[in-house]
This record gives structure tokens, sequence and C-alpha cells, in this order.
């Protein structure tokens, strides 16, 4: 998240109303008071320092095969026990959440950055410009996403990538199937935002598109961005773990949250092992719920209509 | 192997929740977890950890355990079938599923015994002529079909004639018999089949061009009714007969009542089956995808299958009301080998591939006994069956080094061995299971040692797999064969061109040796011969044997499993006590 | 707005032209076909069968037959079922629409009265509760939480059956059979509505807090209206204009089935068969479903644009 935060007070300081600096200092105090935002933003930051970090520290590597070790319950020595190849659950996790929270990260920056240029410009410009990227977009969403998800899946590897450029994969996947609504949602509200009356004004007083886009109307946008990509990154985080449940998501042995959590598929392993599946499923439920939050208190925070 | 019977799996078994059917058995076997892949395994069961600890039925220990709904279902036996599609005609049914359902509404003129040996059906009593071309059949007296209607030799002759027809699209391979004078019917060049003759209403014979052992039970199938069937039949026009798979005229124990789709098919007995009318009125196949477990728990079902692992049988003891039943499928799991690949083609490639497979780790122990090590391309329940100067290929990481040594790849940068400025890369394909990532996991850590890369890739869903292996763009891919009747079965893919590369005069002329005659024990002696061979030149590398165990309702009575027809042959005998 | 009509009209059909055709192509490119899926073929037979089915043709000749055949309302034949298209959405595709209607329902109707009640209660515990369990709904993967209430309701506490949609070999009419499937429908629902209703209900508390800051609220209330009146009749309707956009988009979630609610729940409905026929391949039974889809979202996008119009006058199209 603190990448977004970086972006938006560049986007800022860009603009030449001298009022924005102070508001961004005044969010972030409004922003402190949200205790549910910031126990998210604590959620969030702990889960990465665990998952970059934490392995660093484990005694064991995450693939290591101990046969004489299999399925073992909690304990001292594996703290979240091993898996059905005597695989320590615990370095697992965490490895595994280096993957999911970088696919869901990357593949929430990229649909936001291409549903939002082509979203704005479309409802912007209108014309021929909105017509042509809007079609494309209708067309996309036309087609239902999961069966897009397969078909892409089953063509990517026709193209040969090697097994272990897979996460990238899956993260172009999943932006291909979001920006259309994305782009969609976007120019929506473009278009309700130019009728506004401080957009006739600019209109009246002839200021430039560039300037009109960047510090009139992008701004406005902030909020549903916002909230927008938080939903996102949850979602993308899920959207990980079922295309894993499908097989398309990243190849074993490397562990996901997404395929720790497919365990749960397996009646025995439900039933008799939990610590299979409630760590991931914890962790993915954990993260997205945090991110959720915090995302939430963002969006109290910089809504620029509850400052009336 | 292609020339299986369609019945791939009887039962559901849980395969991953959500890859359904596929032919080659990848995973269309029952398992308890998701999916049994190409497993199985079975070490020639001295090894401790290779017993999964069952080798006869467990009895229920408390009946009174049983779930209220399954103790008050006094008519009706249900069993968990993946994905019936409702289209009931044998032949031209195109998914196993309707194939388990045909095989209960649909009987056959020759079976085969828990041994693969042929035995009689519709069909009293047969002949092969002296020069293995000439089949005859004598089919029992009074024959009738689910409609009243008399089954005769015409029907037989009626039967085998449309399945040449040029618009047939069903996979019987019967036109590849050669039946004299098939391929002039096909071409429209004759009205009828020579080779077929009607001799008396009860007898019927057919004649191939060329000798094959196989024919007795591939001619020996289903037969369908020439009054109800062929009625509207012309040359080349097939169509119509799709019309009617939704109102199946049958010979088998059960007559269909309803289907429904996507939930049950409904089956009510026949009373015009030739072995009198079956023990229980009702039978229903319930559609079920995925785990079976809760239809069992809570008495839905009366009948599933799970992989035999020393947790599922703990569980299923644990559930006190259902009996347990060992039960190996006559299969077996191999890795294809791209043998177009240069590599690949080297002998002592392949045999180091394997010495350097911990089979024993995936296969049994991983997989917790429910499994076999396997050597040949037979099942452990078949006649042919042998381990006579099999090379069991035991794990041993040494053995291959040398081997590889031998063959000119030596270590070069990064630990891969190198040959000629190419790196030693496997390229490894499976379709999505448990199994399949417990593969992945422990192969590349063997191939690691060895110096291999191994670059492994997962498929969601088995067509895209098979196109890729068609395609030529893997090293090594997992499959198992869908249930094999004759041992000739399981090497067809050695000759049919299907494993690509393997052109061995030698082996060639010990298959039709073997398909030459019928006499068993002669033909069990050039299967020892061939089995040795394939151990040696490993075309493929064998893997595993699959172990399931069925559990069922302790009420049910008479129940037993056919190793190579499933639960049909004796379903008509079931009854709730 | 009638000319409009018809020019959006005629963009529907453009559009669905472009979508059959790249659908249609998508699905030719994916690699295998029906015939691959099964093994026990000789590489002969399979080459004789791609005949039969006109497999071998070129791609566009292919989509030129279909898209005659679609324009004559025969969609063709399944390769696997052996059965009309037509027929199978039929006895599928009406299955999936009550599991979604009867969960959409609920949705919307809980959302909107939690929705309302967080708002007007804004950063009150209340509100807080309700936002922490909505993001917890949404954080839920599907096939988990199915999986989980199976066994907890099912196989545990045996209160409801563990899947299908009739009990097995039952013979109910009537009301009986009513209740039967209701009894069936429960779980499905509850996972669906649950799956749903977090999203929803955060809209409607954002709409709804947008809202009630409006003056015209706040003149209301000056003028001493009572709060309940305030809140439901001024506030709410304002509230829920703009959701009304939303109906259009959930015309194909209608129809088209859930593919994991049903392989979970073992639902017989469109979704399931989908998946099946995704792995064997089954073009005509895809390319039907597909188009399908298709065509309600674009029904769907005409209904929310029109309702968006209707709406906020202020946008014009």
């Amino acid at each position: 998240m603190s990448s977004m935060n970086a972006e938006l007070s560049v986007n800022k300081q860009a603009s030449p109303v001298p009022v924005k600096s102070s508001l961004w200092k005044l969010s972030v105090r409004r922003l402190l008071k949200n205790k549910l935002a910031i126990s998210g933003l604590i959620v969030v930051v702990f889960m990465f320092a665990l998952c970059f970090i934490g392995p660093l520290f484990s005694p064991y590597t995450d693939n290591k095969i101990h046969m004489a070790m299999m399925n073992k319950a909690p304990s001292l020595k594996h703290w979240l026990g091993t898996d059905a190849l005597g695989r320590d659950v615990l370095t697992r996790l965490m490895q595994a959440g280096r993957i999911s929270l970088t696919v869901g990260l990357a593949s929430m920056l990229l649909s936001l950055f291409i549903g939002l240029l082509l979203g704005a410009i479309a409802g912007y410009y209108r014309g021929i410009v909105d017509q042509v990227i809007m079609r494309v977009a209708d067309l996309l969403l036309t087609i239902p996403g999961l069966p897009l998800l397969f078909i892409f899946g089953a063509l990517l590897s026709e193209w040969k990538v090697p097994t272990d450029y897979r996460m990238y994969m899956v993260m172009l996947m999943l932006s291909m199937i979001n920006w259309p609504g994305l782009a969609r949602m976007v120019r929506g509200q473009m278009l309700s935002l130019r009728e506004r009356e401080f957009m006739q004004a600019a209109v009246v007083l002839g200021l430039r598109d560039r300037r009109k886009l960047f510090n009139h109307l992008l701004p406005n946008l902030v909020p549903l961005l916002i909230v927008i990509a938080t939903l996102n990154i949850g979602g993308a985080i899920l959207s990980e773990s079922v295309l894993s449940f499908f097989g398309l998501g990243v190849m074993p042995p490397t562990a996901t949250w997404g395929n720790m959590i497919d365990a749960a598929n397996n009646m025995i392993d439900f039933q008799e092992r939990p610590w299979l599946w409630v760590p991931p499923g914890l962790s993915i439920f954990a993260t997205v719920i945090a991110i959720n939050l915090f995302g939430d208190g963002l969006r109290d925070v910089l809504d620029p209509k509850q400052k009336r | 192997m292609k020339k299986t019977v369609a019945l791939f799996s009887t039962i559901v078994l849980a395969s991953s929740l959500l890859l359904s059917a596929c032919s080659k058995g990848n995973d269309s076997n029952s398992s308890s977890g998701p999916a049994a892949s190409a497993s199985g395994s079975a070490s020639a069961g001295t090894d401790p950890a290779g017993q999964s600890g069952l080798t006869e039925t467990i009895q229920a220990s408390n009946l009174s355990k049983l779930p209220a709904t399954a103790k008050n279902r006094n008519d009706t036996i249900i069993v968990g079938l993946t994905d019936p599609s409702g289209a009931f005609i044998p032949y031209f049914t195109q998914s196993g599923y309707d194939g388990n359902v045909n095989s209960l509404l649909f009987t056959t003129l020759v079976t085969v015994d828990d041994k693969g040996v042929p035995a009689p059906g519709l069909a009293e009593s047969w002949e092969v002529s002296s020069d293995n071309l000439t089949y005859t059949y004598h089919l029992h007296k009074d024959l009738k079909f689910s409609d009243g209607s008399p089954l005769t030799a015409d029907d037989v002759a009626f039967t085998w004639t449309i399945l040449h027809d040029k618009a047939y699209d069903g996979d019987s391979q019967i036109s590849t018999l050669n039946i004299k004078g098939g391929k002039a019917y096909k071409e429209g060049k004759a009205a009828s089949i020579e080779g077929i003759k009607v001799i008396d209403p009860q007898t019927i014979s057919a004649t191939l061009e060329k000798p094959n052992a196989t024919a007795l039970v591939m001619l020996g199938a289903e037969v369908l009714s020439k009054a109800y069937y062929g009625k509207d039949y012309k040359f080349g026009q097939l169509d119509y007969i799709k019309k009617l798979g939704t109102a199946p005229v049958g010979n088998g124990p059960y007559k269909l009542e309803k289907f429904i789709p996507g939930q049950e098919v409904r089956f009510v007995a026949n009373e015009n089956f030739f072995k009198g009318a079956p023990k229980t009125p009702h039978f229903i196949y319930k559609t079920s995808q995925g785990d079976t477990w809760q239809f069992l728990e809570t008495g839905e079902m009366d009948f599933a299958s799970f992989s035999a692992t020393q947790e599922n049988i703990d569980k299923l003891k644990g559930l006190g009301f259902v009996n347990i039943l060992p039960y190996t499928p006559s299969t077996y799991g191999y890795l294809q080998v791209n043998l177009e690949h240069e590599a690949l083609k080297d002998k002592r490639v392949r045999q180091a591939l394997t010495y350097g497979l911990d089979r024993q780790s995936i296969y049994v122990d991983a997989n917790q006994g429910a499994g076999a090590v396997a050597n040949i391309p037979s099942s452990p329940i078949s006649w042919s069956y042998t381990e006579e100067g099999i090379n069991p290929y035991k794990f041993d990481t040494e053995k291959a080094k040398q081997l590889l040594d031998e063959a000119g790849w030596k270590e070069g940068s990064g630990g891969i061995r190198e040959k000629d400025g190419k790196k030693l890369s496997i390229h490894y394909l499976g379709s999505k299971s448990k199994n399949t990532d417990i593969f992945i996991a422990i192969a590349k850590e063997n191939y690691k040692e060895l110096g291999v890369e191994f670059q492994p890739e997962v498929f969601a869903d088995f067509n895209a797999l098979v196109s890729k292996v068609e395609g030529g763009d893997y090293d090594l891919v997992s499959f198992s064969t869908p249930l094999l009747t004759d041992p000739s079965d399981g090497l067809l893919q050695f000759v049919d061109g299907e494993i690509k590369g393997y052109d061995n005069p030698k082996f060639k002329e010990l298959y039709d040796k073997g398909l030459a005659t019928s006499d068993i024990e002669e033909r069990k002696k050039i299967y020892q011969e061939i089995y040795q061979l394939l151990n040696d030149e490993l075309p493929v590398i064998f893997t595993s044997y699959k172990k399931t165990v069925y559990a069922y309702n302790g009420r049910i009575q008479d129940l037993s499993v056919s190793p190579f027809n499933g639960i049909a042959p004796s379903l008509p005998n079931w009854s709730l006590k | 707005m009638s000319t409009y009509l018809a020019k959006r009209l005629v963009y529907m059909v453009i559009i669905l032209f472009a979508a059959s055709l790249l659908i249609f192509c998508l699905y030719a490119l994916t690699p295998g076909d029906f015939i691959s899926g099964n093994i026990k073929l000789t590489p002969e037979r399979k080459a004789e069968l791609r005949e039969i089915y006109g497999l071998n043709k070129p791609v566009l000749e292919r989509y030129a037959v279909w898209m005659k055949n679609a324009f004559h309302g025969d969609l063709g034949f399944s390769l696997s079922q052996q059965k009309p298209v037509l027929t199978l959405f039929n006895q599928y595709i009406w299955n999936s629409f009550l599991l979604a209607v009867v969960s959409t329902f609920f949705t919307w109707l809980i959302a909107v009265i939690i929705g309302v009640i967080a708002a007007y209660k804004q950063y009150s515990w209340f509100d807080t509760l309700v936002m922490v369990a909505i993001f917890a709904a949404m954080s839920l993967p599907s096939f988990f939480i199915g999986l989980f209430l199976i066994k907890i309701l099912a196989v545990d506490w045996k209160w409801l059956p563990p899947g299908g949609m009739l009990t097995t070999g039952s013979n109910a009419t009537g009301l009986a059979y009513v209740k039967e499937v209701v009894h069936h429908m429960t779980l499905p629902v509850i996972v669906m509505t649950l799956l749903g209703v977090g999203s929803l209900t955060r809209y409607f508390r954002s709409n709804m807090i947008d809202v009630i800051k409006q003056d015209y609220i706040r003149t209301a209330r000056a003028k001493g209206m009572k709060e309940r009146k305030v809140l439901f009749t001024h506030a709410l309707r304002n509230a829920l204009l703009p959701a009304i956009t939303l109906v259009g988009f959930e015309l194909p979630a209608l129809f088209g089935g859930s593919l994991i609610i049903e392989q979970i729940f073992n639902w017989p409905g469109i979704g399931q068969l989908y998946m099946q026929s995704f792995s064997l391949r089954d073009y005509p039974l895809l390319m039907g479903f597909t188009m399908l889809i298709a065509v309600l979202t674009v029904i769907g996008t005409l209904i929310s644009d029109i309702l968006y119009r209707v709406a906020d006058p202020r946008v014009r199209l």
C-alpha cells in the first residue's frame, strides 16, 4: 500500500494548487484516528514482513522432502506441522505468501493502470476513442470470466512459457480479466463528473485538457480508485486461489496460499489435518480483510465529498 | 490397450473436484482424495511400507450405526457415478460413464471371469476355427430384449454391421478387426459384410482376414435390437440412432426407468433378463462429482470407492456400517517417454531415469500404501503377470549416475549434465492432482541429484495435456491405462504408433505371436518374453499399480467387483438383508 | 431516445458477431479437441472421426457453418452428450436459475437493510461490526467455505443434505417436491448469499452515506420530518436509484450458473455442464453456452445503460 500512497502524493505535488499538501497531512492524521484501518494496515505489514523476512530465519527449505516426517501435527520442531511429503508447513506458508502477495499486488497495479488509463481517456475524450476502447472492453466483458481464464491458461501453455515464469502469467491473466470492468467504472464516473458544475466552470475558464484531466477529474476519482484497488488486491489473492483450485495457477512444487489451501479439497485432510489448510486459509482471510479495511479507511479519509 | 470395454472407473471416485471425465484414466479413478492420477503402486509386496494392510473383505462391525436413510431403503441400491450424460446406446456413447450405465442395460455375448478368461454370456458357447480366423457363437435359447421381443443371431449381425458404417463415430474398434468384407461395406461397395454369417437363429459366425486373439471378446460384446435400432437404418445414416439414446431397449439385468439430468439414473429390474430378474428391484446411479465421503457417511449412497490408503481404511472401519473390499484394478501407470528426443533414444538414459526415480516413495510411501511399483505392462491380477526375469529397478542413484556417465552425459556448469553442449533437461507433463504434486516434488529432488534438470508442467484438463503430447512437446508424461482385459490390450500402444519412435521388429513379432493363438499356457510364455524385453528396453517407464477399496452398506449381500468389468456382473445378485 | 435505442441495437448485433468470432477462434485455438481426449482410439481412427465431425476444416469455415445454423436457431448437437444443445440448456439452466434467483433476492434484501442501517449509524459499533463482517464474507475463498459448511452442517450435524437437488430415489411431487428442493438448496443459497452480500452491502452503505449528507436530507430534517421517514422515503430511494443499474449486470449471472458452487454442492446446473464440456472440448455446447452468456451480458448492459439514464438524467447517452 505504501507504493499507492507514494503515487498519490506525487500526483498531488505535481499539482500547482497550494492547499493540497496540508490537506494531505490532515488526511494522515484522520487516518491514524481510524482504528480499523490502522489495525488493517498493521496486519498487512505484518503479513508482508512474515512472508518476506520470515523464511530467512527458518531452519527448513520450503521444498525439502522428508518422507519420515510426513503428515506430522504441529510441534515445537515444526510449529505448523508438516505436509504429505514431510515439508515444513510454516516455511512453505511464508514462501507461498511471497508469491500470493506479489501476485495480488502486481495484478492489481497492472489492471488498475490499464483500466484507469483507458477508462479516463474514454470518459474524457468520448467520440471515436471512447467507442474503440469501450467496444473492446464490451467485447471482453461479454465473454464469461472463468472460461476466458481457462482458455488463456491453455493457450499460454502452448507458448512454452517456462514454468518459473508462470507466476507472471497468472498476473497477466488476472489483469486481462479485470481491466474492462475497471475501465467501464472509471468512464462512468468521468461522464458523471464532466457534468458537474466545477467542470463546467473549468470549461468556461478555458483550461487545457491536461489540466482539466489531472487537476480536476482524476483527484475526484481517487476515492473510487482506492476502493477498487483494495478490493482488487484482495480479489486477486482470492482469484489466485481459485486458479490453483482449477490447476491454472503457479506450478508445484512452488507453494502459493492458493495451492496450499487446495488440501481442503480432500475430505481426509480436511477432517484430520487442519494444520494443512487452516494456516493458508487464515492467511488469505486475514490479509484480504486487512487490506480491505485499510482501503476503506483510506477512502473515508480521502473522499473529497466528505469534507464539504 | 485401446480395446477395453468402456468401463474405466466403474464407480465414481472422487477425482479432483473439478476435473471430469477423462479417458485414459489419468484420473478417472477413484480415491478419496482429489484425484488418483497415474499413481498406484505395488512393490512386490515385501516392503513394509508397501502393504496396504488389507487383503480380504472386512465386515461391518456395527450395523446399528447405519444412517436412517440407508436403513429405510429396502428395495433400492444407490451407487455413485461421476457424470452420465443420458445417451445410453452401447458403441455410440461418448462418455465412459454412459458406458457404465450401458453395462447394466445391456449384456454381452461373452464376458470375462476374474482372471480375464472368456466366459459365457448371452452366448452359451463358441468355437474358434483351427486357422484362428472364424469365430462362431451359439446363443442361449429364448433370449429376449427388455421389450419382450426375441433376440437372435440377426440382431448380432446387425450390430456388427452398423459398426462398419462410414458414419459410425463411436469408439468401438470392431472395424479394425478386419472382418472379411468389412472394408468393402465401409466404402459402400457391398450391401452386406461377407464375413458375417447367420447360420441359424441361435448361431452366428464372423470370419477375419488375419488372426486376432482379442476378437473373441471384442465381437462378443453387447447386442443391439435390429427391430428397434435398425428400423430406420440406411447406409451412411446413423443420426437417427442417437435420438434413441434416451429410450434404450436392452437385454441387461436392468431397464432404464428414468434419467434425471445431472442427478440420477434410475433403473428397474428387467424381468426378461436371461438369468432372471435381479434380486433388488431398483437400482440408482447417483451423479456425484468429487468426494463421495459425505454421501456414504450420510447414507445417501450404498457403495463408493476410495484409494486404499491406511487412513482411508481406518476411517471406513470407524464408520462401522460398511463392508470394505480391497480391489486392484487391471491397469498400470507409466511415464510415456518422448522417444523422438535425442537424449531419450538412448536406452541407458531411460534406465538411468528409472533407477534414479524413487518410485517407492512416490507411489507407495507418500500414497500410504495405496499402490505398488510396476515394472511391466500388465496388472498383477492378470493371468499373464510375472516377476520372473524382471528387473525391479530398485531406487539407486549411483547406478543411475553411472549409466548416464556411460551414455556420455557429463556434469557441466551448474551441476547439470551435458553432452555435445546440450543440457540434459526433462520436461514433464502431468494432470492436476495431489499425486502429481507428490511426483513433481520428489522427482525434482531425485533428478537434481542425478544432474538432470526437471521442468514440470501441470494441466487442469486432460485434452490440453494430450494435445501437448501429440505435438511432441514433452519428455515425460504420466499416464495410466484404462481397464485392461486381454494382456495384449496393455501392449497395443507399442505397436499401433501411439508410442512414437518405438520400432522393434522382435517385439512386433512376439506381439503377433501372442495374438495368433488362443491357448493360454502358450500365450503366458510369449507374454513373459515380451515383458522381459520391454522391462529391459523401457520404451515407457513403468511406474505403478493402483490399490483401491470399495466400501459398501453392510446390508448388501453377495457383492463382488470384477477386475475387468466392475460391478455389472455381480449386480443382479446383490440383495439387501 | 429511440434513435439511441436503434443505434444501440445495431451495435449490439455487431458486438455479438465480433464476440462470437473471437470466442470461436479462442476455442479453436485451445489445445486439444474433442477427439484427442479419447486415448483408446488409434491415430487412423482419430483422423476418420475428425473428418466426420468436420474438425479438420479451417476455423473460419467451421465458424461460418456454426453461424449459419445458429441463425436458423440450431445451436448444434453436443458431441459428448449426444443431444441437441438447446435441449441440454433446457434441462440444466433452470436449475441454475433457481439457485441464482433465490440467492440474488436474499443478497439484495440483506444488503439493503444492513447497508442502510450501517450508513445511518456510521462509525457506531454496529457499523464497525458490519464492516468487519462484510469484509470477512468477501475474503472467503468460495470452494473453501462451501466445503466447510458441508462438513459442519451436512456431515457432522446432519441438518441439511450434503448436495444434489433431490433426495436420491425420491418420488415426491407437489408440495413435498418443493419442500425437498428447498431443503437441498439451502446450503448453496447460504454460500452464494454470503459471498455476494459483502460488496453489495458496502455499495449501499456508501451510497447511503453520500445521500444522507445531501442538502435535501438536511432540509427534510430541518423541516422536522420524522427521522424514519427521512431515512426510508427520501434517503433510501435516492440511494437505491444508482443501484438499479446493477440489475442489468446481474442478468448473465442469473442464467450462467456458478462453476464452483454447483460443483461443490453437486447441483445439476449449467455451470457444471460447462465445466465438463470444457475439459472434453465439446465445441457446440461450449459455443452455445458462451454465446448465451454473451447475449445476456449485452442485453444486461443495455438495460443498465438505459436505467442509468433514467436514474441520472444529466448523463448524455
